[in-house]
């Protein structure tokens, strides 16, 4: 909150600077000069129209008071009334001036029986001229030294045939004195009552098209449309302080212009309603229907009471207004806490305008007061028009979640990359593997081979030949180990069945092989395959070199996830060595040596009479789904 | 009297070799080669009746060599000689056109009675190698074009072989479950290779039309 009221506070304070930098240039006129004050005429005679053309001497004349307000002073009357002035010129020398404050609507100057100023319509619909100020030059000709009479005749309308209490007909007393002081009065009332609100109202449409603006590039914030249209509605509301010359009657007039309040009460209503975040159709089609209502009921009451019924719209519009203020402070203060102590202190400030407005429409209040909503409420709408973009500057709240959660998709994209980055360094560690085996299997082919090969087909020693013969054997092998894949265990148990049965039948063995034939999932290792082949190579070798076994038989399964092979041959088993140990020859040794290796195990059962039985467990690896 | 071609980089081993097959063929002729480039200009010289091709050679694969009798001679036997007994090595020189393989290090007695068989008409397959041809006639079932080259398929028969041996049974077992004479089952391996054969230069012909269309 402290950082929201900063900001606040920095959006207010230079507007304020300006408004209070104006006011005292408005304000802090030079001094007068020293010859005359301005001396204000308080004391009229008036007398009501009679159409002469100049003040209606025969008539009795009454005794009438300045400022004088029609609505005090003859409330139901709206003919033209003359006022008759005396004064005394005192500097006859020097240009005299005599200045009309507020004279509303239309005013007829005579001095001494000669018109000095007559400007537009003086009958319905009366030229309004009720805000600005009226300055004229006293021509020395026609001033007599002595007593002087100034006639001023007046039209205006009676307050009850106009919405506000601004339209009817008044008379500022006015001023009599040196041109030169009433000409700096003059500027000044003039910068106060007309040139400030202009400025101000020209600000509100401003902010109205900014906003609107920026309306239409966020289309779901449809609370900016109504605050566009309030700003524009309130500165046309307070523009109609100068129209001169309207081409209609003053009822028409009135009618229309009676048509505004409620379209900016609607466009305040709406605004205030859909920034809550909160619609009501209901709602809404009430305050169209407000739209209508508002003109037709001034039309059926009739010119004579235009003031009653727009005063009591224009209070109903304002409770309206205030209602939807409430509901809106009591929403932010439950949803969004930090704009409320904002939104309270705008919304309390434009309240009062508008009920000073309204005030001064109704019954009209002294200078100030008056002139302090179109001053004040223009900020009002500046400020908010400020906090709307900067609230809608920084992100929607529907956009922080939406960051949120590209953040994490961010993150997530991220640690797949890496992952794939891992997996792909990793394919490429395993190719480079894969070639550097292959290299070296292609190496040791050429040069390894080829020398075993020599001595295998030029050695005279059949022993050395064979050595050498297995040592190629051998050789081929561990290449395979190192280079080959995984193969499926079915395809492993055609090779060694082929190589099995084949070489016990060369040496006349009889051979049973009994394993699985229907296509089974698991998967051996390129190691695992080698050193099952080099144990079974090893475990035939023995029986065809050693046990002079007549039959043999090879059973596999697999059972528990493992691995079981089962040779047994009918020969005359492994020979006991002097401690009653099976003889470590035979390969027996590096069997179970591979086999443990493979995380398996290898056991041998044998004795005289009895054959050789060679089992050997395997573990087989868990099924992962091949793709 | 049999002409015979011995295509062997290693002196030693070459030699042996020529012992070998003048105990198989007395009357044989043999003409030698230590290098592709040599081999190829006998072969466009001499008919030959067989080639024993060495695969590793200084300059080259010995399959060249196979394609090349394929082509001109295809009377003449290749047979692959060599170190290597895994599929990988072993089945380009099938799908070149050979007839069968031998591996060099085995015991002379056992190369001799290889050459025999394979003189019998009894080329050697192993399981792996008949994996290898199952998956290859597998991817082959899509016809490619048939108008354009012959679409060669096992029949069933040669497919239950295949699937057999692969499986590890020898050829006297299948012949036992299947009810037919050893010689029979050598005829199907000798078909499969030459299906093998034909597909592969099939492919191969049509890779090189493809190659051409886009070079075009």
């Amino acid at each position: 909150m402290p950082a929201d009221m900063a900001r606040f506070g920095f959006f207010v304070r230079w507007p304020v600077l300006a408004l209070a930098m104006l006011h005292w240039l408005a304000l802090g006129t030079p001094p007068a000069q020293a010859q005359a004050q301005p001396q204000a005429l308080i004391e009229a005679l008036a007398a009501d129209d009679t159409d002469l053309g100049h003040f209606p001497a025969e008539s009795t004349p009454r005794a009438v008071s300045l400022p004088d307000d029609w609505a005090r002073t003859r409330p139901n009357l709206s003919t033209p009334l003359w006022y008759r002035l005396r004064f005394d010129a005192t500097d006859p020398a020097g240009l005299l001036g005599l200045y009309l404050e507020r004279a509303c609507a239309n005013v007829e100057v005579q001095l001494n029986g000669q018109r000095l100023h007559a400007a537009g319509r003086m009958s319905d619909p009366i030229s309004l001229d009720c805000q600005h100020p009226l300055l004229l030059p006293l021509p020395a000709a026609l001033l007599r030294s002595g007593s002087n009479t100034i006639d001023l005749r007046l039209s205006g309308y009676a307050l009850r045939q106009v919405a506000s209490h601004q339209r009817a007909g008044a008379l500022a007393a006015p001023l009599i004195g040196p041109y030169a002081a009433l000409s700096a009065r003059d500027s000044r009332d003039e910068l106060l009552a007309v040139t400030l609100p202009t400025v101000a109202s020209a600000l509100l449409l401003l902010t109205a098209l900014l906003a609107l603006v920026m309306a239409r590039s966020r289309r779901h914030d449809s609370h900016l449309y109504y605050f566009a249209g309030l700003a524009a509605g309130w500165a046309v509301l307070t523009a109609q302080l100068w129209w001169h010359e309207l081409p209609l009657s003053n009822y028409d007039s009135e009618l229309l212009l009676a048509c505004l309040p409620p379209l900016v009460a609607l466009a305040a209503v709406q605004f205030l309603l859909h920034y809550a975040g909160w619609r009501s159709r209901p709602i809404e089609v009430a305050l169209y229907a407000q739209c209508v209502a508002v003109p037709a009921s001034l039309l059926l009451a009739g010119p004579l009471r235009v003031h009653t019924t727009a005063n009591s719209w224009y209070l109903l519009l304002l409770l309206q207004m205030l209602a939807a203020m409430a509901f809106y402070l009591w929403t932010t203060w439950r949803t969004r806490r930090r704009d409320f102590w904002v939104m309270t202190t705008l919304l309390g400030v434009a309240a009062a305008m508008v009920g000073l407005e309204l005030a001064s429409r109704q019954i009209g209040l002294p200078s100030p007061w008056q002139h302090l909503p179109g001053l004040l409420m223009p900020l009002a709408f500046v400020t908010m028009g400020l906090h709307l973009v900067q609230q809608h500057g920084s992100e929607p709240p529907g956009s922080e979640a939406g960051r949120l959660s590209l953040g994490d998709r961010a993150r997530e994209a991220s640690a797949a990359m890496e992952k794939t980055y891992a997996e792909m360094v990793e394919l490429r560690v395993e190719q480079v593997t894969h070639q550097e085996r292959k290299r070296i299997a292609a190496d040791l082919h050429d040069d390894l081979g080829a020398k075993l090969l020599t001595i295998v087909h030029t050695s005279d020693s059949e022993r050395i030949s064979t050595l050498a013969r297995e040592a190629l054997e051998e050789m081929r092998l561990s290449v395979r180990g190192l280079t080959g894949k995984s193969v499926k265990l079915i395809d492993a148990l055609g090779d060694w069945r082929a190589e099995v049965v084949g070489r016990l039948s060369q040496t006349g063995v009889e051979s049973e092989w009994s394993a699985p034939t229907e296509d089974l999932p698991q998967r051996l290792s390129a190691r695992a395959y080698v050193q099952t082949t080099r144990i079974l190579r090893e475990a035939v070798s023995n029986i065809i070199k050693h046990s002079g076994a007549s039959r043999c038989s090879i059973r596999c399964l697999i059972q528990n996830g493992d691995f079981q092979l089962a040779i047994q041959d009918n020969g005359s088993g492994i020979p006991l060595e002097l401690d009653g140990q099976l003889d470590r020859g035979h390969g027996m040794a590096s069997m179970k040596h591979r086999a443990k290796q493979l995380r398996g195990q290898c056991l041998v059962e044998s004795g005289p009479g009895y054959g050789t039985v060679i089992r050997l467990t395997l573990p087989l690896e868990p099924q992962t789904p091949q793709a | 009297m049999k002409t015979i071609l011995l295509l062997e980089d290693l002196p030693e081993i070459r030699a042996w070799l020529k012992t070998l097959v003048m105990q198989v063929f007395p009357d044989g002729q043999i003409s030698e080669a230590a290098r592709v480039h040599d081999a190829i200009e006998l072969v466009s010289a001499i008919k030959f009746d067989l080639a024993l091709v060495d695969l590793g050679l200084p300059d080259g694969s010995g399959v060249k060599v196979v394609e090349k009798l394929r082509e001109t001679q295809s009377d003449c036997q290749s047979v692959v000689v060599t170190i290597h007994d895994d599929d990988e090595h072993l089945f380009p020189a099938l799908q070149a056109g050979a007839f069968g393989y031998i591996l060099k290090e085995q015991a002379r007695e056992l190369i001799i009675e290889q050459l025999q068989r394979m003189a019998q008409g009894e080329p050697p397959l192993s399981p792996s190698i008949a994996r290898r041809v199952i998956a290859y006639f597998a991817t082959q079932t899509k016809p490619q074009q048939p108008d354009l080259l012959p679409h060669v398929s096992l029949t069933d028969r040669e497919s239950e072989v295949l699937l057999r041996v692969a499986k590890g049974y020898t050829l006297p077992e299948i012949g036992v479950q299947l009810g037919l004479s050893r010689h029979t089952i050598a005829d199907y391996v000798k078909q499969i290779y030459r299906k093998l054969n034909v597909s592969s230069r099939a492919e191969a012909a049509l890779e090189a039309q493809r190659l051409g269309l886009f070079r075009r």
